[in-house]
């Protein structure tokens, strides 16, 4: 007999159904917010590249109940871009894990992304102040906090005592400015000129004779994007000689590529593309075949992301948990992950602890130097 | 030696900013359209030249194939952005506006076509060498400077020699009498384009020399010569050109009183303090239109 129980239980029933149907048969949701256009639309290419390589390597392995789709949004390399995209992945897209870049950027997404509880990976971005964000930003990244000791053993070893710096007056180039004044004394050595650069100067002409003054032995770099290839060149131009050193962001392509670029030293967490482990071959083979060239270590970090919510998925839907901000957060603190680079934890403030080396531009190639 | 040496290095930026802002006051002075795809202009004659030089042509070759783009670039706003506007409507601002739509589009396109990334091509002209002791001067100093001279001398003769030239002067006078002389505005406008675009070829191949170009720098290319004509007097060539001479000075001799990042900033307070105090410019007149 039909009472009405049996309706309104019926009617519950075909209302939950679709809904347990759907949440079993939707693809997973990866979100990108790289930098596609603006100042630093090269890197976006890159951590894109990476990205898709990560994808296609987690579906030809099918260890996952369902796909993984892509929903990427354009940071267009502002903090606005950024606090928009993170919106619209939140809020539209429904991402639960979101792939970052650039610390300006990150820093305006990461309120959207902690308030919807969205999982934020950086690969990218080196402020040092991108560590303990919030419990949902973690760092696949060493900071640039993290790679300084490198440079500063290098300097003692070859008896740098005078250090001009160029910085871009942000967060990171600030962190940096900092770190410097910091470490350089312990080292023996000086900061012996501090010359900040507004984001949007390509003329630098008049601060390198300002530097030339200062009679440096070294000049270190603390910019990005398409300004710091300027500077670069704009210092060997103007009669610069003296080593120059930045942080992980000299291993970008057209650093590479610039003629005046040559012996520029850089920092950068440890790349080792001649590994034999069965991941680093399969991502630098995979990489060589599409791009004829080797990988950089951005490529690694989000290929890396990608591996890492593969990973985190794979567990979840063996502990029978749904795929949520809280439930990745807790895969996050509590896992260990096999990643390109070896097996690695993050520390409770969201960082991956990671070796560093230094690294120079030879031949319009990075080699490692120590 | 430091104050000589930024000089130089004014100079340098300001013959750039020279030659970029003459190109802008021109066609203002001549045509009233406020083109703000000058900018547009000014990257794609610097891509044009670097395409042309990394497919192993000539210097020469190169300029003029970016001399031709930007000429091209110059008469396709005149004449089919501009003139069917002001056919229709005609105001300022919905000029001004095409204008601004056609240099961010075409700001796209070499983003789309190129890379948003830094573009530039290594000469030996751009490595400086110590003329004297903590003098820096590269090659490409001289270069600039026989083309600044050249170009302007040049500009002047035609402006003032010819009949084209008196036209192009008169159009920005009084077009009605143009016409009722029997001159056609039309051409005389399109020259004003030809010469105009032009003018940005030299700044923008030495710009891609020296400190290297991207899509973006359009903007940063109209903001100063939008000052140059305004700290020059709004019309006049002469004016623009000495302002931007000028503005490039200030932003460099600055650098040896204030923080280095705050040299671009000088220039646009020299901008407002124009504005306040001289609104006519350098070489302005009271009342010009």
């Amino acid at each position: 007999m039909l009472t009405r129980r049996t309706v309104l239980a019926g009617m519950l029933a075909s209302t939950a159904f679709p809904a347990a149907l759907r949440a079993a048969t939707e693809p997973y949701v990866l979100g990108t917010l790289f930098p596609m256009t603006g100042l630093l639309s090269e890197l976006g290419s890159i951590y894109t590249a990476a990205t898709a390589l990560g994808l296609e390597h987690v579906a030809q392995d099918k260890r996952l109940s369902q796909p993984i789709v892509l929903k990427a949004q354009d940071s267009q390399s502002t903090p606005q871009g950024g606090a928009v995209g993170m919106s619209k992945l939140a809020n539209v897209d429904r991402a639960p894990y979101v792939l970052v870049g650039l610390t300006g950027v990150a820093k305006a997404a990461e309120p959207i992304a902690t308030r919807a509880k969205v999982v934020m990976v950086n690969g990218g971005g080196v402020g040092p102040d991108l560590a303990g964000l919030s419990p949902y930003f973690w760092n696949i990244i060493p900071l640039a906090n993290q790679e300084l000791p490198t440079a500063f053993s290098w300097m003692k070893r070859n008896e740098i005592r005078r250090v001009a710096l160029i910085y871009l007056d942000d967060p990171l180039g600030n962190a940096l400015r900092k770190g410097l004044q910091d470490g350089l004394p312990a080292i023996g050595a000086a900061l012996v000129g501090e010359f900040s650069a507004a984001p949007s100067a390509q003329q630098f002409s008049a601060m390198i004779a300002k530097i030339r003054e200062t009679k440096p032995d070294l000049v270190y770099v603390a910019s990005y994007g398409t300004q710091q290839t300027q500077i670069f060149k704009q210092l060997r131009d103007n009669g610069i000689t003296q080593p120059l050193m930045t942080y992980s962001v000299g291993g970008t392509p057209s650093v590479a590529a610039l003629p005046e670029s040559e012996g520029l030293l850089f920092t950068s967490q440890v790349a080792d593309w001649d590994a034999k482990d069965p991941l680093t071959r399969r991502f630098v083979e995979g990489w060589r075949a599409r791009h004829k060239d080797n990988p950089n270590t951005y490529a690694q970090n989000y290929y890396n992301a990608v591996l890492l919510y593969a990973q985190l998925i794979e567990r979840l839907e063996k502990e029978g948990k749904p795929l949520n901000g809280d439930t990745l957060r807790e895969g996050l603190a509590t896992g260990t992950f096999d990643l390109v680079g070896g097996r690695a934890r993050f520390s409770p403030s969201g960082a991956i602890d990671m070796p560093t080396q230094l690294n120079r531009v030879q031949n319009g190639k990075f080699e490692k130097v120590s | 030696m430091l104050l000589t040496q930024l000089a130089v290095a004014g100079i340098q930026t300001g013959m750039l900013y020279a030659l970029t802002a003459a190109g802008f006051a021109l066609i203002f002075g001549a045509t009233r359209v406020f083109h703000v795809a000058h900018g547009a202009t000014f990257i794609l004659a610097g891509y044009a030249f670097l395409e042309a030089m990394q497919m192993g042509a000539h210097w020469a070759i190169a300029s003029l194939v970016a001399l031709t783009v930007a000429v091209a670039f110059g008469l396709f706003m005149d004449m089919l952005v501009y003139r069917p506007i002001q056919k229709h409507e005609g105001s300022f601002f919905t000029v001004f506006v095409a204008s601004f739509g056609a240099g961010i589009a075409m700001q796209a396109l070499i983003q789309f076509f190129f890379g948003g990334g830094f573009a530039t091509i290594s000469l030996p002209l751009t490595r400086a060498t110590e003329l004297l002791p903590g003098l820096y001067i590269a090659p490409v100093f001289w270069v600039a400077l026989a083309v600044v001279l050249l170009v302007f001398a040049a500009i002047t003769l035609f402006l003032e020699r010819t009949h084209a030239g008196l036209g192009l002067r008169a159009l920005s006078e009084n077009p009605e009498l143009l016409r009722a002389y029997g001159l056609s505005a039309r051409r005389l406008s399109a020259l004003a384009f030809v010469l105009g675009s032009a003018l940005a070829v030299p700044g923008a191949i030495l710009t891609t020399v020296t400190t290297g170009i991207q899509p973006a720098d359009g903007a940063h290319v109209m903001l100063v010569s939008l000052a140059a004509t305004v700290v020059g007097g709004i019309g006049s060539i002469r004016g623009a050109a000495l302002a931007g001479l000028v503005l490039g000075l200030v932003e460099n001799l600055v650098v040896s009183v204030v923080d280095t990042q705050w040299s671009q900033a000088a220039s646009f307070v020299m901008l407002f303090g124009f504005i306040l105090f001289r609104p006519n410019g350098l070489m302005g007149r009271a009342g010009a239109r």
